[in-house]
């Protein structure tokens, strides 16, 4: 039994995961958490589902669909909300706001498309569950770990190892030095960005895998700020390891609980949490100096 | 003329709510994404002490402002000392937790399906008065050391302790302030839908009232107010517009963080001085509008 | 018993060693500077003594208490006032509401009286308002107290920042750079009120400055640090002609 309460935390820690790091990569270069990531979620997912899998087309077009839309209109969001604040050096507060507006806008034109009704993908595998042993694995989690983990290592390469890696942790580090030394700041934001939209797009495909889709799915931009918090805000293995440990932890007061007090729960271990390790897990304290 | 009363109504019970959102977020800086849960507990407490316990409603009031601070203390305590984005994340998860706390124990609150049958005791007269006496309120809390105190914190916490103010009991006031006063609209928004439900009470409510603060005018009540005013009164306005409501608004928001961050009245508040100044012949050539945060 | 002792004071960060075994007496009326090249830990010397950081060794003795691991605000109530290196002004309050916020947290009205125009409140406002424009015209500041203080000039707004520290009511009052910035006139002007302060309110002040011109003009004794270590400990007289000081500001001679 414990074993697959683990098995299902580790699969909702790989969505949760996908969610948290493309929140935390916003947030280690504007310094904010973008709440208009999850309603990116959405509006992704609906636009794979509209354009392929209406189409009759199977599950890779419609990642494909929304990872395409999720870059775009990511990149159309920064420059109508984030733009002219970023430039002014606007504190994080103003673009905190920014985000949340920009997501009621996604959220809004998601709704005039799909109304209030809740959609499902059809079923994309032919066999729904794989058996190892005792244990039951669903292949949609399976699938969805997979690609997850591919995709987390494909992003560690890329920050680690290419030009635009090191582009992003130079801006992320201090945005005037970096221009100062060369560096392209507003492209170095827009490709952020882009690449945060498209784990968006990534997301929404597997939430509504594993859910439905709904036009408010994205109230589950929460978790990734959870994520990112349990995690050390600023740091992106601790947003993974963040979305793990929260995914176990749902798991886990599901099964404890029920769904219904689940969120007191976890309420309550993230107070303690914080009161005890204030910086996260792999977050640092950082001395104000006088 | 039905439907005018109601509107204005509704924006007087918003009016208090954003209120405490401008003391809190406006004045201290803080960030909290689960103020609404506050009203949440003022209505179905006001609610539960009338309907079940056969209270008047003055008494019920009282009594649900007082048990919803309590509940704020609380909170409060560990989470105000926590850095911005914590604030807002444990505010947000308590938020999820009282919603969570709503839903779930039904035979006190009536769980999902909400919680009916509550007199219509409301009227247009006590919001407005109601609303009224909390700007007055959250005035002269702004120009008394209170508020001064507020403004240091929000401005540099560091300085403001070395001046000997004690920023954490600065904050809590602030907090527990807000808190009491959403708790009150809460309670006159129960008694005047006589119906409420966990969904109303969400982190997108708490969400709402920060826009409102922030398009307003953030450093400005008189700003805050008028904000509220116009994106509560703008859905109804905006009715014929339906589905794309939403987008509106949206859209209207996102113009005035990009063109006037400071909000529509950016500093500038409702005094005489700055009035007449308004009115004056010689018009001082001042400083331009300033990016002053 | 001196008014302010330290003794022994650490601090490190990390690796970093910002402050090894300072030590210091001042009394009332005393001036004291400390003086060094940038980096040698003066300012984190400072933090500790008004609680920003809590000392890694050593201890810190105001007024016969020890004030070591305490609260910055309570640090600030016991009579310590301070001014920053980088002015650390209120933003959204103008000019004279600045000063007051030194002077709310000792203002003796309660939330109801924050909520509506009590008497209570309009005496304790009226007692603020004076005790503050008194310090204003102590730095000349008195004609723009209702300005923001944005609008001013750099020279200025660092005379708010001692305005604001004297209505702390301080024993001891410390100067983080205040000149930093200044033209040669405002320097001088600088020195004078400097020191005056002493003079009329009889408390002590500890100094940090570059302006080595203010700094010997008005300490009676001057610390030298260097990579945060005291090198030198004298009068300025004595400082001025020490080897080890000069070699430190100015390198050895090839």
């Amino acid at each position: 039994m414990s074993l697959q309460i683990l098995l299902n935390g580790i699969a909702l820690g790989s969505v949760y995961a996908l969610i948290a790091t493309g929140f935390s990569l916003i947030f280690n270069i504007l310094k904010f958490s973008n709440f208009s990531h999850g309603a990116l979620m959405a509006f992704s997912a609906f636009a794979g589902y509209f354009i392929a899998t209406q189409n009759g087309l199977g599950l890779v077009p419609t990642i494909l669909v929304a990872v395409l839309v999720g870059g775009l209109v990511a990149l159309f969001g920064e420059f109508v909300a984030f733009r002219r604040i970023t430039i002014k050096n606007a504190p994080s507060t103003y673009f905190f706001v920014s985000s949340i507006t920009l997501g009621m806008l996604y959220e809004g034109i998601v709704t005039i498309k799909a109304g209030a009704n809740f959609y499902n993908y059809p079923r994309f595998f032919k066999h729904a569950t794989i058996k190892l042993g005792e244990l039951i694995i669903s292949t949609s989690d399976a699938i969805m770990f997979i690609i997850s983990a591919c995709t987390l290592l494909l992003l560690a390469f890329i920050i680690q190892k290419t030009r635009f890696g090191r582009a992003l942790r130079s801006v992320s580090f201090d945005r005037d030095t970096a221009g100062l030394m060369g560096i392209n700041v507003i492209r170095t934001i827009q490709i952020t960005f882009v690449v945060s939209g498209m784990l968006a797009g990534l997301a929404g495909v597997f939430l509504g895998i594993n859910y439905t889709l709904y036009p408010t799915m994205g109230s589950l931009v929460v978790k990734g700020f959870v994520a990112s918090v349990i995690g050390g805000l600023g740091s992106l293995p601790g947003a993974i390891i963040g979305a793990v440990l929260l995914g176990l932890l749902d798991s886990l007061s599901v099964y404890l609980v029920g769904s219904g007090y689940a969120p007191v729960v976890t309420l309550l271990v993230m107070l303690v949490f914080l009161l005890v390790r204030p910086q996260g897990i792999a977050g640092s304290n950082i001395l104000e100096k006088a | 003329m039905e439907l005018f009363l109601s509107v204005i109504t509704q924006i007087c019970i918003t009016i208090i709510s954003v209120a405490g959102i401008y003391v809190l977020t406006g004045l201290t800086g803080m960030f909290s994404l689960g103020q609404a849960a506050f009203m949440a507990i003022g209505a179905y407490a006001s609610a539960i002490f009338v309907t079940k316990m056969h209270l008047p409603f003055v008494v019920a009031c009282i009594l649900a402002v007082i048990v919803t601070v309590f509940v704020g203390f609380i909170v409060g305590a560990p989470t105000v000392r926590l850095r911005k984005d914590y604030i807002s994340l444990v505010t947000l998860g308590f938020g999820e937790a009282i919603t969570a706390l709503l839903n779930q124990l039904t035979p006190l609150t009536g769980g999902a399906s909400g919680f009916s049958g509550i007199p219509q005791i409301t009227t247009f007269p006590i919001a407005l008065l109601s609303a009224l006496i909390v700007i007055i309120l959250v005035a002269f809390f702004k120009t008394s050391k209170y508020g001064r105190q507020c403004i240091a914190v929000k401005s540099d916490e560091l300085a403001a302790k070395a001046m000997g103010i004690n920023v954490n009991a600065v904050k809590m006031t602030a907090f527990l302030f807000s808190v009491a006063v959403t708790s009150y609209s809460g309670c006159l928004y129960a008694f005047y839908t006589t119906y409420v439900d966990p969904t109303l009470f969400g982190w997108k409510k708490s969400a709402e009232w920060v826009i409102m603060v922030f398009s307003g005018g953030v450093n400005s009540l008189t700003g805050s107010i008028v904000g509220a005013t116009v994106l509560s009164g703008l859905p109804e306005v905006l009715r014929f517009l339906q589905g794309y409501r939403q987008i509106v608004y949206a859209v209207l928001v996102l113009l005035i963080i990009n063109f006037k961050p400071n909000g529509l009245f950016g500093h500038w508040e409702l005094t005489i001085k700055n009035i007449t100044a308004l009115f004056s012949v010689k018009k001082r050539k001042g400083v331009k509008d300033r990016w002053h945060f | 018993m001196a008014l302010l002792e330290i003794k022994n004071l650490y601090k490190s960060f990390g690796g970093v060693k910002a402050v090894q075994n300072f030590n210091l007496e001042l009394d009332y009326k005393q001036i004291q500077g400390i003086i060094g090249p940038n980096g040698a830990g003066k300012t984190t010397i400072f933090n500790a003594i008004s609680g920003v950081y809590t000392a890694d060794k050593g201890s810190v003795i105001f007024d016969g208490k020890d004030i070591t691991t305490l609260p910055q605000y309570k640090i600030a109530h016991a009579g310590i006032g301070r001014t920053f290196q980088n002015i650390r002004l209120f933003k959204g309050l103008n000019v004279i509401d600045n000063v007051m916020c030194a002077f709310d947290p000792k203002s003796k009205y309660s939330i109801v009286s924050g909520l509506l125009p009590t008497p209570r409140r309009r005496v304790e406002e009226k007692r603020g308002k004076e005790l503050c424009e008194h310090f204003l015209e102590v730095v000349g500041l008195k004609d723009y107290r209702f300005e923001n203080p944005e609008n001013l000039a750099y020279g200025l707004q660092r005379k708010l920042e001692i305005a604001r520290a004297l209505t702390c009511d301080p024993k001891v009052l410390l100067l983080d750079e205040p000149a930093a910035g200044l033209n040669p006139t405002e320097v001088v002007e600088l020195t004078e009120l400097i020191g005056s302060l002493t003079e009329r309110f009889g408390f002590a002040i500890l100094l940090i400055e570059h302006r080595l011109e203010l700094v010997m003009a008005v300490s009676q004794i001057i610390h030298v640090q260097n990579f945060g270590e005291t090198i030198a400990v004298g009068t300025p007289k004595e400082v001025k002609n020490n080897p080890v000081v000069i070699e430190a500001y100015l390198g050895k001679e090839e």
